[in-house]
This record gives C-alpha cells, structure tokens and sequence, in this order.
C-alpha cells in the first residue's frame, strides 16, 4: 500500500496557500465538509477535546474525505508530538515554540532518523505501508507557533532549524504581551504580525496566521501562505443575516 | 427551583418567528455551547438521520440549556418509548417524522403528555431535577413537533389537524417528493405547490407551521403561514470558506 500523500505540504511546495479549517472536531462534520474540498482541518488539542481518545476517528474522517489533518498538541513534548502522529495526524501544530532548542525538540519528535528520534511506531497512516520508517518523513507536516516576544527575539535562530513547514505567528498571545489582550488585530499587534512574517518570508521559510472573518484580507495580504479559518465565524455570520431578515418580516 | 422555559414554544405560541439553528454538519455539544453569542431560539439534534440517540442526548441537551436554547430532538420512530426517553433526559422538543393519520399523531401527543393530555411514562426529566410539582408543569413546557412528509399525510390532514396539543405541523419536502413519485425533486413545483397549500391549510386552522429556511425563501414560507424556521448552518460554512478561497486564490500569487 502506498502511503497517503500529505496535501498541505505538496500545496506549500507549489507555492500555493492553504486554509486550515477549525471548530470541527467533530467526524460526522468534518466528512460532511467533503463538497467543499478543504485543504485542511484542524483539531484542537491546545485549548479544546481533542486528544488520544478522539485522534484516530477525527483524522480517519480527514483522510476519507482526502483533506491533510493538523493536531495541535498541547505543549512541545517529546511523546505527545509523536503521540499524535502515530493515531493518524499527518500534521503536528506545536504552541508556544521559543526558542531553536524548543524547534529542535518538535522536529526530532516528528521525525524518523536520520532526521530525528520519532519514537518507533507503526502509525495508523502506515497500516500495509512497505518501508513506512523510511518514507514517513515525506509526509509529516510540522507547524510551529511563534506567538510570545521571546520567540521574536530569538526568531533568526529558529529559522535556522530546518524540516518546519510553516511558522506560525499566532496573534492572540502576541496581544497580551502586547499589552493589548483580545485585540488580535489592534494596530500594534498586525505591526509586529507583519514584521514577524517578512522576516519568516525573506528567509525562505512560509509563515502562517490567523485569518477570521474580521482579518482575512488583511492577513491573505501579509505575504503569509497558510491561514487558520474558523467555521463558527461563517455560521455567525449566515445565522444572524437570516435572524435578522426573519425578525423584520 | 423553578422549569426551564420553552423559549421556541412560547415564542410561537405568542406569533413570532422562531430560528432554530439545526446541528448538521456542526456538532457535538462542546461545539453548541460556542453557538451561544448567536442567540439560536432553538437546536434541533439529529437522531432521525444523525448520531443523537440516548447514550448522548443529556450533553447535547445540557449544552443548549447553557446558552439558553430549546433542545428539540428529532428521533427516527414514532414510539411513547421512545418520546418520553427523549423528554426525560433532557430535550425540551420532539419531532416526530413521517406522522400519517389521526391516530398517529394521538400517539406523539399520548407518549410526549403526562395525564391527563396523555401517558407519557412518569419519570423526573432532567428537566425536572428540584422543580416542584414537575409533573403538573412539565406538559406546558415540552413541544411537539410532527413531520407530515408523505402525500398520504396531506391527505389526511383535517383529522390530524383536529389532534390538540401538537405545537408545529411541518411539512418537509424531501419525503413529500418521494411520496409523489418524485424522488430527489424537492423543488419540484408540484411539490412546491403541495407544500405551500398545506401550509396554508394548517394556519388556517390556527395551527403553527415551519420549515427549512434560507434568505432566499424565507419570505416565501412567511407569507405561506409559517413561522418555525429551521436553519442548516452547512450553507452558512460552505459560503464562508468559498469566500476565502477566493480572496486568496485574487490575492496570493
């Protein structure tokens, strides 16, 4: 059996943006979304219900529908990073990565030697898979959060780490050391957003951000390819357009 | 302590629309608690077609309790057992698909009804824990919903019609056309017709109707007489992730 393409990572290689889609960690939903296409779906182990118990039929539900599926683990630790993969996650989101010894870590976490130390283990993506160790790697996709000032300051280092695909400037705790909580998009934050990002971008290496309904064009003009969307933003927004037509009727 | 509110119910009741978010394509009850700055008047759970049967109903419910809407379930079988399972553990509304004559209705109302409307089976609902004199209060608060979704129904409709105590006649289009011999044609305009009749013939009788509603047919199902409005939020996703492909498709080279 071949393994599964990753989906994200051959559109990033290609030069093109991908949309990583959230508020789904639910199956039945997500294989629902399959008109759309996604590129991505997003499962939330930071801050929401996904963990071990639920990783493998979320990510099942992804791989049906042929969509790429990121889990976010909640800190950058070793077996929880591999952890993820092995239940079938194609991606790993890891927060609050501050430093080149923290990327290091979530690259030798999620990959196989020689690259890292992944623990050894058949993971669900590699079921009937001939010489899964040896093509894993291909397709693992790695996303760090660069969302804290000390990230910033020690971003050129962390650039330097290679085998991350996406370099994530999370707004929403930049803005709290920011001074600013809750505004994602006050005009300092966006400021240091994108610089972060042209930094990330002038080294080579893709930046991602958050991109709702209120930031989207903003953020799809940041020079930034990969973008975290929400699905509770677009229900909001179809919902309260109906209750408001219907309550005038 | 005092019952929950049917805030869908007496909203119809008092002649005003209703829109009630339907959980397809959007669920799980840690996901319907995040609906709550949309102030839904009501969930409707899927348990006819969908995963919502009894080993769940009580986190679904209790979610919609918490952002203060009504939990209407709908269950796959026209059975009491089934009803006053649903009622007891936690769902403020029922729908009940497929109702053809008078008696099946009588069934809905018998199972979803404490005495004397009915026989629902005395049980402390969720709904009930602390509330006193539960049993006296609870059928003022529980909604019935029935489905008449096949021609058969639409020809029996004046004696369903004569049944009291069920809240919203909806007439759903997607069995209808079935039933017409038009199978996957909900829009078909014999359908369309049937539907819009039937909706006039229910308020007419002073009963309550709804629908699937949209933007676009909303006025529509207004004028037509009804007023229980269902909301399926997978346009809603489907448009907003459109709309960002895109923009960045426009703008990222």
């Amino acid at each position: 059996m071949e393994l599964r393409k990753n989906r994200i990572k051959q559109r990033l290689r290609d030069g093109k943006h991908v949309i990583a889609i959230e508020n789904m960690n639910d199956a039945d939903s997500v294989e629902q979304f399959a008109p759309n296409n996604p590129h991505c779906f997003w499962f939330e182990g930071e801050h929401f219900i996904v963990n071990p118990q639920n990783i493998g039929d979320l990510t099942r539900a992804a791989d049906l529908i042929n969509t790429t599926s990121i889990v976010r683990v909640p800190r950058p630790e070793y077996q929880l990073i591999y952890h993820a993969f092995d239940l079938g996650a194609q991606g790993v989101a890891v927060p609050h990565v501050k430093s080149r010894a923290d990327a290091e870590l979530v690259v030798k976490a999620s990959k196989f030697s020689p690259i890292g130390q992944r623990g050894m283990f058949t993971s669900r993506q590699g079921i009937g898979v001939d010489d899964y160790f040896r093509k894993a790697n291909d397709e693992t996709f790695i996303l760090v959060f660069i969302e804290d000032l000390e990230a910033i300051e020690n971003l050129d280092e962390i650039l330097e780490v290679d085998n991350i695909d996406v370099f994530f400037v999370g707004p929403g705790d930049l803005s709290q050391e920011l001074g600013h909580i809750g505004e994602q998009n006050h005009p300092e934050v966006n400021k240091v957003v994108q610089e972060t990002i042209n930094r990330i971008t002038k080294k080579g290496r893709v930046a991602g951000t958050v991109a709702n309904i209120h930031s989207y064009e903003w953020a799809m003009q940041t020079g930034a390819r990969f973008f975290l969307s929400g699905t509770l933003d677009w229900i909001g927004k179809g919902f309260n357009e109906f209750k408001e037509l219907s309550e005038k009727l | 302590m005092k019952i929950r509110r049917n805030i869908v119910k007496e909203r119809l009741h008092q002649g005003k629309t209703v829109s009630c978010l339907a959980a397809w394509g959007y669920s799980g009850p840690d996901h319907i608690e995040r609906l709550g700055p949309f102030q839904p008047h009501g969930v409707f759970l899927e348990g006819e077609h969908g995963n919502i049967d009894p080993p769940n109903i009580s986190n679904f419910t209790r979610s919609c309790d918490i952002i203060g809407a009504t939990p209407i379930v709908r269950i796959n079988q026209n059975d009491q057992g089934v009803i006053y399972r649903t009622l007891d553990l936690g769902a403020l509304g029922i729908a009940v698909p497929h109702v053809n004559n008078k008696e099946e209705a009588e069934n809905v109302v018998e199972g979803g009804k404490f005495y004397p409307l009915g026989k629902r089976g005395s049980f402390t609902s969720r709904q009930g824990i602390g509330v006193e004199n539960y049993h006296d209060l609870a059928n003022d608060q529980t909604m019935l919903i029935v489905l008449l979704e096949d021609i058969v129904a639409v020809e029996n409709l004046d004696s369903i019609l004569e049944v009291d105590h069920i809240d919203v006649f909806m007439v759903p289009s997607g069995d209808l056309a079935q039933s017409m011999g038009l199978p996957g044609q909900a829009n078909h305009p014999d359908v369309q017709k049937v539907v819009d009749e039937t909706m006039r013939r229910i308020t007419k009788k002073g009963r309550i109707t709804g629908a699937i509603a949209n933007k676009d047919n909303v006025k529509n199902l207004y004028d037509n007489g009804a007023t229980f409005f269902l909301c399926d939020p997978r346009p809603y996703m489907s448009e907003g992730f459109e709309k960002y492909q895109e923009f960045a498709k426009r703008n990222i080279k």
